[in-house]
């Protein structure tokens, strides 16, 4: 099979030996939770249970109305003992709900349902209460991508099976162990949304997954025209619009999302999770990631409860060189936050934990801008990243906006080459959020 | 247990191990060949004028940052590349105080007026060049055959020189190669066995440290295949030898290692081609109509001037979408 790929990207080192051939290890029971109330992105949502009440585990714990809402589940059985700000692993404080295990083991799940014969809105309802996201980061609510406006036909539906951020390692591990769920996934979403391709995206990395997997796909039988299509090993080859190209050839158009070029991307762990929201009525209350770093002495795949501090994993399941820990990520070096401690919880879209040691921290002093290039070479998205610095430092936002800051996907492959060690996607990350409020005050002033 | 040791930078938390003194030491070790063989061709002198030239270029550096008060940059080699850059288009018989000179004022002038490394728009070693050429029209234009004392009798033209005097190419091989013939002629001035400037003489080591600059990824292919093109579509078109143009000159020097200066060049691809191109053309008009035999440092310093408007030709972005076109805002306007 032709590997398939876009233009640009690079290569920063996979460091996924540690962990790719370990089977994922199951944490079941944990003293306590703490579940951020909003881990989805979209209009926030309000807690439904107060301080003191019991709750089941996956007993529906917060939630609102609205389209781009999802609610969240109690993922243990337990008292509800405070619900207050705390830290989430995006590095914000928001309101979270703490639950302490009562040992009483109560189980709330909804009633299986079969995603081929329910109805379409059913299907896409039991999405929603499951409180399914996409798990691959961003957190964008499932069922909204897969109820596509009349005018946006879907023809594809795609699996984000390229996991191309370094370190992680959960995605091949579930495809390893439960290809079916991948399979069971994607054929329900084909059906939702009457799709009859199917593709799963993965990194030629994985290619010893591809027996596994496409014995998965015949096994299924229902007929799901599911292919498999290998990937050049090469970053942000995950990024959902380098997939799409890699993929289809399409490109998603500015300010577009993928529904426009007649795509749904979702990662292999939320197909997973509709798969079991079906089969078994399980909301999406445990969450697989990735343990690893060089500061981490017990690398490892697991699925926890959501909401599980870290903190409360050592030294029993996890053990880290604190001598050595230099910096602690939530998700993959590229793209992930790096948090001040971690006593943090695990959320629906936490893909990985790293403990990196100092020679994987290094923190570099900005140098002048060379004007080598590189960036712009780097750039899947074929901007010009040496000139959206020196707009966005010299406070122009018109111009970084015409050539393209809200194009960026903030997958630092620019900062990841400058030989400067220029804060490149870092001062894009702010410029967007700066030049979003400037227009949302021009457009407030022009509606007066 | 939160421990206040943790680093708290914003991603990516990876870097690809190159750095401005890696790719500075890359070009260094590309002009090396061309270097060795220009000190090869005209013994002490040209090495003395090399040497005096990057030490005075990395001292000007060095002792500019301190008065400004800004940090030492000694150690990123810029300085080093500008020197030796200057060194190797000057004739080799160049009083050591204006290779000194040369040195300070492309550092000074050229580089450091604007804010250092990465900010200069136009190119420092040519501009060091442009103002001896200015200063000292005679030293600057004195050349002398390869393997001789470098005395004023000995002094003799270049192959540029002499075809513009109204010498032929024959007449050029008669001097270099003992032959009129014209391959050996050619083979001759690739091998760079022939008077001119201490490190543009040899194609083929240029050559060599380009090869090696490409396989480095430090320099892009379309900048010097621009210029070289367009120099050769050029000087046929206008009734000039091409191939003698390309091998006879600083044209393929100028190429390599001035035209893809990163700071004074585009950034973008199409800049870039448009930079080469017109560098090229530049260099061909200058030659067949200009007072000056040779004309690429002018041809590159115009170009350098363009360069800030040749970065609006950027690629289209990702995913692309062209400004509604006047019929739809038309009927918009209508509603
Ligand atoms: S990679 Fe860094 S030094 Fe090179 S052009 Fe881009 S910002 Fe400038
Ligand atoms: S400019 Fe944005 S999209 Fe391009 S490489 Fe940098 S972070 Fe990625």
């Amino acid at each position: 099979m032709a590997t398939k790929t876009f233009k640009g990207g690079a290569h920063p080192p996979e460091r996924k030996h540690r962990t790719e051939a370990l089977p994922i290890e199951y944490v079941g029971t944990v003293k306590q939770v703490v579940v951020p109330v909003n881990q989805h992105f979209g209009a926030p949502i309000q807690p439904l249970v107060k301080v003191g009440d019991q709750v089941k585990r996956g007993q529906k714990i917060a939630d609102a109305d609205g389209r781009m809402t999802v609610p969240v589940h109690a993922p243990i059985a337990g008292i509800v003992k405070k619900i207050e700000p705390r830290l989430q692993s995006n590095n914000l404080e928001g309101s979270a709900i703490v639950i302490e295990a009562d040992g009483s083991g109560g189980v709330d799940f909804m009633p299986p349902l079969d995603g081929f014969s329910c109805g379409k809105d059913e299907a896409l309802a039991r999405i929603r209460e499951a409180g399914i996201i996409g798990m691959g980061g961003a957190g964008f609510p499932a069922h909204v991508k897969l109820a596509p406006p009349p005018n946006k036909p879907i023809t594809v539906v795609i699996a984000n099976a390229a996991e191309c951020e370094p370190y992680l390692t959960i995605d091949e591990r579930v495809m390893a162990e439960t290809p079916g769920d991948l399979v069971e996934g994607m054929a329900i979403t084909m059906r939702i949304l009457g799709v009859g391709r199917g593709v799963i995206g993965l990194e030629d990395n994985k290619a010893h997954l591809m027996d596994a997997l496409e014995a998965a796909v015949k096994d299924y039988g229902r007929g799901a025209a599911i292919e498999l299509q290998l990937l050049k090993t090469k970053y942000p080859q995950g990024g959902e619009k380098m997939l799409i190209t890699a993929i289809t050839g399409k490109e998603v158009p500015s300010g577009g999302l993928p529904m426009d070029v007649g795509c749904v991307v979702q990662n292999v762990g939320t197909f997973k999770a509709i798969a079991e929201a079906f089969r078994e009525g399980k909301p999406l209350i445990d969450r697989g990631f990735t343990v690893s770093g060089g500061a981490c002495k017990s690398p490892k795949n697991l699925v926890v409860p959501v909401g599980t501090l870290v903190s409360d994993l050592i030294p029993d399941t996890i053990q880290i060189d604190e001598d050595a820990l230099r910096r602690v990520i939530y998700g993959g070096p590229m793209m992930g936050p790096s948090l001040p401690n971690w006593a943090v919880p695990v959320q629906k879209n936490t893909s990985g934990v790293l403990f990196l040691n100092a020679s994987e921290s290094k923190v570099y002093a900005e140098g002048p801008c060379l004007r080598c290039g590189r960036c712009m070479n780097a750039c899947s998205c074929r901007l010009s990243p040496a000139l959206l610095n020196v707009a966005i430092k010299a406070d122009d936002f018109d111009q970084a906006e015409a050539i393209g800051l809200l194009d960026c996907i903030e997958c630092g492959t620019c900062s990841f080459v400058c030989p400067s060690h220029i804060q490149l996607v870092q001062r894009f990350r702010v410029g967007k959020q700066l030049l979003r409020a400037k227009k949302q005050k021009e457009a407030a002033r022009a509606g007066k | 247990m939160p421990a206040n040791k943790l680093l708290l930078s914003s991603s990516p938390n990876a870097f690809t191990g190159a750095d401005s003194r890696k790719i500075m030491l890359a070009v260094i070790i590309a002009l090396l060949p061309t270097t060795v063989y220009g000190v090869v061709l005209y013994g002490l002198p040209a090495l003395l004028v090399i040497l005096t030239s990057v030490i005075s270029a990395v001292l000007a550096e060095a002792g500019f940052r301190a008065l400004t008060k800004q940090d030492s940059r000694v150690g990123d080699l810029s300085a080093v590349v500008t020197g030796l850059l200057v060194a190797l288009i000057a004739p080799p018989s160049l009083p050591l105080w204006m290779a000194a000179l040369g040195s300070i004022a492309a550092i000074i002038f050229a580089k450091e007026f604007f804010g250092g490394l990465g900010a200069n728009p136009f190119n420092p070693a040519l501009i060091g060049r442009a103002i001896l050429l200015m200063s000292f029209p005679a030293a600057m234009t004195t050349w002398h055959a390869p393997f001789g004392a470098l005395t004023d009798a000995t002094a003799g033209a270049t192959p540029l020189n002499i075809v513009k005097m109204g010498g032929t190419i024959a007449d050029v091989g008669m001097g270099i190669a003992g032959s009129s013939d014209y391959g050996a002629t050619l083979w001759t001035l690739f091998i760079g066995n022939r008077a001119g400037s201490i490190g543009e003489g040899s194609i083929l080591l240029i050559l060599v440290g380009f090869a090696f600059l490409l396989a480095l990824r430090v320099v892009r292919l379309i900048t010097p295949l621009a210029m070289v093109g367009t120099a050769f579509v050029l000087s046929w078109v206008l009734g000039m030898d091409p191939l003698f143009g390309i091998l006879s000159g600083g044209l393929v020097f100028g190429a390599v290692f001035m035209a893809t200066d990163y700071a004074s060049s585009p950034i973008t691809p199409l800049g870039k081609l448009i930079f080469g191109a017109g560098a090229g053309a530049l260099t061909v008009v200058i030659r067949k109509f200009g007072g000056f035999p040779e004309g690429v440092t002018y041809g590159i310093l115009i170009m350098n001037a363009l360069a800030p408007f040749l970065d609006k030709l950027r690629v289209k972005k990702y995913g692309f979408v062209p400004p509604a076109k006047p019929v739809v805002a038309a009927k918009e306007g209508a509603k």
